[in-house]
């Protein structure tokens, strides 16, 4: 059982949805106003279970946490231009999967304050567009848009590969009329094939 | 992260924050770009900016702006005929239509087949994304938009910080004034310009916060005596120092108890012997006078045919 008092010395036992269990410091875990409510004033016996998030979320909401255990009182909305040096490093090594991942941990566990920044952040990427702008920036394809763009890839493709094909013939005909070593000229048909088969998957 | 952004995939709280940090013009863009987020936004409506919509009628522009003005946008609304072949042009989906736009700078500009339909259009969309207050401007009237654009907007009981009417010229004039005098209660301030002939007196069934009437000589002592507005201004007025008289035994008595200010300009208003509160009127100049309960102040102040009389509560 742990006291609010001495809760800032206390180490807690965070469970992820794998299972695996991890340290927070009583100061970190405060800022969690989910936790506030659910196990300040009565303490945990256990490992408490965050186990809808998993174990690298939950490590990146606390690393934030952690690190803002110094900084003065929440206060409100900070402007994202405000943001300490540590606080963009924190947001730019984060890729998308990971960024949402944390806004959904931080919106249950009810961090104020990396909720609210995540909110700049996003709000940030709708600023100065005009509606097409903001479209491209919000909007998802929808499954029926996936699978076309995925079949269209798949015809490229085939494409691609149907001209390497002929490409590959052509040259193995017009080098064995050059009186090519064999060796060679098996070599230098498949470096040519290669690098056309590339060259067309990457376009 | 370049992929785009599942915005509408984050929790509830989490959106209705990302709309709370935008401007005015940012969420009415964001609110055209599809169904999905424009009823996200009015999902969350109340938890909204409060902005005054202005409405031009006669401009055809439709000016948003934040209660303490520091945030704007202005929405045009121009027949199609008008549409330039920018390559700054978009199709934006506004109230079930798509509709072809340009943005400026601070504003945008809405192509419509029926500018009516446009305007109300609009209106309706930004009623759905911000908690609204209108307001009119000074020559509106003038337009034909501006009676079925007031009327919609009386029905829909929404309030007013502003409103500029002219009663002659206008279409129906008993129906328009019966139709604006039952929701007079919905406006902060009202201004009248009218010159009326005598066949038409507006009567008053609920009185605006405020008042201020130009060529008032329509209105009347009786009418007065029932006014309950905080502010009156009559301009042109035909009342005489001894209406002025029954005013102020009225105002003593407990009447008019929402009064803090009066300005009644008229020619009739002179220093012709006829007395107020038993004084002549130029006595009545810096006088301050008390209620009979002592619970308020009145100065009067006066001018060439105008006098003013202005409250303080005495606590």
């Amino acid at each position: 059982m742990t006291s609010p008092a001495s809760s800032s010395e206390v180490k807690y036992l965070i469970e992820s949805s794998e299972g695996n269990t991890f340290d927070v410091s009583g100061a970190a875990l405060r800022q969690s106003n989910t936790f506030n409510a659910m196990f300040l004033n009565i303490g945990a016996d256990g490992p408490i279970p965050f186990t809808d998030y998993n174990e690298a979320t939950l490590k990146k909401v606390f690393e934030y946490c952690e690190h803002s255990v110094n900084e003065e009182n929440y206060s409100g909305p900070k402007h994202q231009d405000d943001l300490s040096k540590w606080d963009l490093n924190f947001f730019n090594e984060m890729d998308q999967k990971m960024f949402i991942d944390v806004i959904n941990a931080s919106n249950f566990l009810d961090i104020e304050r990396l909720t609210s920044y995540c909110c700049e952040r996003i709000a940030r990427m709708l600023r100065g567009k005009n509606t097409q702008e903001m479209i491209k920036v919000i909007t998802l394809p929808t499954a029926e848009e996936l699978e076309a763009k995925q079949k269209v890839e798949e015809k490229k493709a085939a494409a691609a590969k149907k001209v390497a094909e002929k490409a590959a013939e052509t040259a193995e005909k017009t080098e064995t009329l050059e009186e090519l070593p064999v060796q060679q000229l098996v070599q230098t048909t498949r470096n040519k094939l290669t690098r056309k088969y590339l060259s067309f998957s990457n376009e | 992260m370049s992929s785009p952004f599942p915005i509408l995939r984050l929790p509830r709280l989490v959106q209705c924050e990302i709309f709370k940090l935008l401007n005015i013009e940012e969420k009415i863009k964001l609110s055209f770009c599809s169904k999905k987020i424009f009823t996200q936004i009015h999902n969350y409506r109340l938890y909204s900016q409060k902005v005054i919509v202005d409405l031009d009628c006669f401009k055809q522009e439709i000016e948003i702006q934040s209660e303490n003005n520091q945030d704007l946008f202005k929405v045009g609304i121009h027949p199609d005929s008008r549409i330039s072949h920018s390559s700054t042009i978009q199709q934006i989906s506004i109230a079930s239509c798509t509709v072809r736009a340009e943005y400026l700078q601070i504003g945008m500009k809405t192509f419509w087949n029926n500018c009516l339909e446009g305007f109300l259009s609009i209106i309706h969309h930004l009623l759905k994304i911000f908690q609204c207050k209108m307001s009119t401007s000074l020559i509106c009237y003038r337009s034909d938009l501006f009676q079925p654009t007031i009327s919609m907007l009386f029905d829909l009981q929404l309030e007013f910080k502003g409103l500029y009417i002219r009663l002659e010229g206008s279409r129906d004039k008993n129906l328009w004034w019966n139709k604006i005098s039952n929701n007079l209660g919905l406006v902060e301030y009202l201004s009248i310009s009218s010159s009326l002939d005598r066949a038409f007196i507006p009567v008053f069934i609920s009185w605006p916060q405020k008042i201020r009437i130009l060529d008032s000589d329509w209105f009347t002592l009786e009418t007065l005596l029932s006014c309950t507005c905080s502010k009156i201004m009559l301009e042109e007025s035909l009342l005489e120092n001894k209406d002025f008289d029954v005013v102020l035994r009225k105002w003593k008595t407990g009447g008019f108890p929402n009064l803090k200010l009066l300005w009644l300009d008229s020619p009739n208003i002179t220093d012709n012997g006829e007395q107020i509160l038993g004084m002549n009127l130029n006595e009545l100049d810096r006088k301050v006078i008390q209620n009979a309960d002592g619970s308020k102040t009145a100065t009067i102040d006066l001018g060439k045919h105008w006098i003013e009389m202005s409250v303080t509560s005495s606590e």
